[in-house]
């Protein structure tokens, strides 16, 4: 059930993310949170035979980490889910 | 704009009501509730933008040129055959994909669409300015999700104020949820907050507080 675990963690991130970009405002959301949830991703281990999900998402955390604007960590995101589902196809 | 009295048993027959009078289809109006009973609800129906929706080209200002033009050389590499327009008298810039076919540039409740707008977005940022945001919108999907949100947010208020009680919605996409909360911050009786996580964070419309 690696497929709808993972996706699900990535959508979460993206969720946060578009939040933050979309300004839902009902909640806080802090950088510190939208990394949490890419880490959640990246424990995974699962992932270990999708190296693009892990790299994309890799990516995704150094966005964060570097303040890059909400909608770059969202499109990096977005590339770590289509590299997921093309994994899966793939399998 | 053009708009017309609906009467009905129901909400939905009311505003079918007025949509025959005006011979358009729900896409583009708002839907304004005039009284509601047990018997019959009466409503207002409203065109809207119906300028943007007609017009073939529209005056842009820079920003949305680029924005429209690089977008559009996107859709083209990825073999999409579509024409894309900036929406008249939107701030933020808004973006129109209109085409055949379209429904895979939306995706699974819209989630293709929203990461085209971040590509966009990431693409155009360096000629915006800080904090400066470009919606995309694919045959209007965004436009009709937030109309249809506010008629739940409006339909969800009623019910609160009838019988006490707080209603739980169906989880929903960020823009949705600050369409509800817009479309109830004006309502002395009742108060939208939003509950649950990512991505099945719902908003839940109550009774206000100090409204009791």
């Amino acid at each position: 059930m690696r497929g709808p675990a993972a996706a699900e963690r990535i959508r979460r991130a993206i969720g946060l993310v578009n939040a933050v970009a979309d300004g839902a405002g009902d909640e806080e959301i802090t950088p510190t949170e939208i990394a949490e949830a890419v880490r959640d991703c990246l424990e995974l281990s699962d992932l270990d035979q999708l190296p693009n999900v892990r790299k994309y998402l890799g990516e995704a955390l150094d966005a964060v980490s570097d303040g890059m604007p909400a909608d770059f960590v969202a499109m990096t995101l977005y590339a770590a889910l289509g590299a997921l589902g093309e994994g899966h196809q793939g399998n | 704009m053009k708009s017309a009295e609906g009467r009905g048993r129901t909400l939905d027959e009311a505003v079918d009501a007025a949509l025959i009078e005006l011979g358009v289809s729900r896409r583009n109006v708002d839907v304004k509730v005039l009284s509601e009973g047990v018997s019959e609800t009466v409503v207002e129906v409203t065109v809207i933008d119906e300028a943007a929706a007609d017009a073939k080209t529209v005056p842009v200002n820079g920003k949305a040129e680029i924005a429209r033009s690089l977008v559009e050389g996107l859709l083209k590499l990825m073999g999409v055959r579509a024409q894309v327009q900036v929406r008249s008298g939107t701030n933020p810039i808004t973006l129109d994909i209109t085409g055949r076919d379209l429904g895979a540039l939306i995706g699974w409740r819209g989630e293709t669409l929203r990461a085209l707008q971040s590509v966009t977005n990431v693409m155009v940022g360096r000629h915006l300015d800080e904090g400066e945001r470009v919606i995309v919108d694919v045959e209007r999907y965004r436009q009709r999700r937030e109309h249809t949100v506010r008629e739940i947010a409006l339909r969800a208020a009623r019910q609160v104020k009838m019988t006490g009680d707080a209603i739980t919605l169906d989880a929903m996409q960020a823009f949705e949820r600050r369409a509800i909360h817009l479309a109830l911050e004006g309502d002395p009786d009742v108060s939208s907050s939003s509950i649950g996580e990512e991505p099945d964070r719902r908003v839940v419309v109550g009774p206000r507080p100090d409204a009791q």
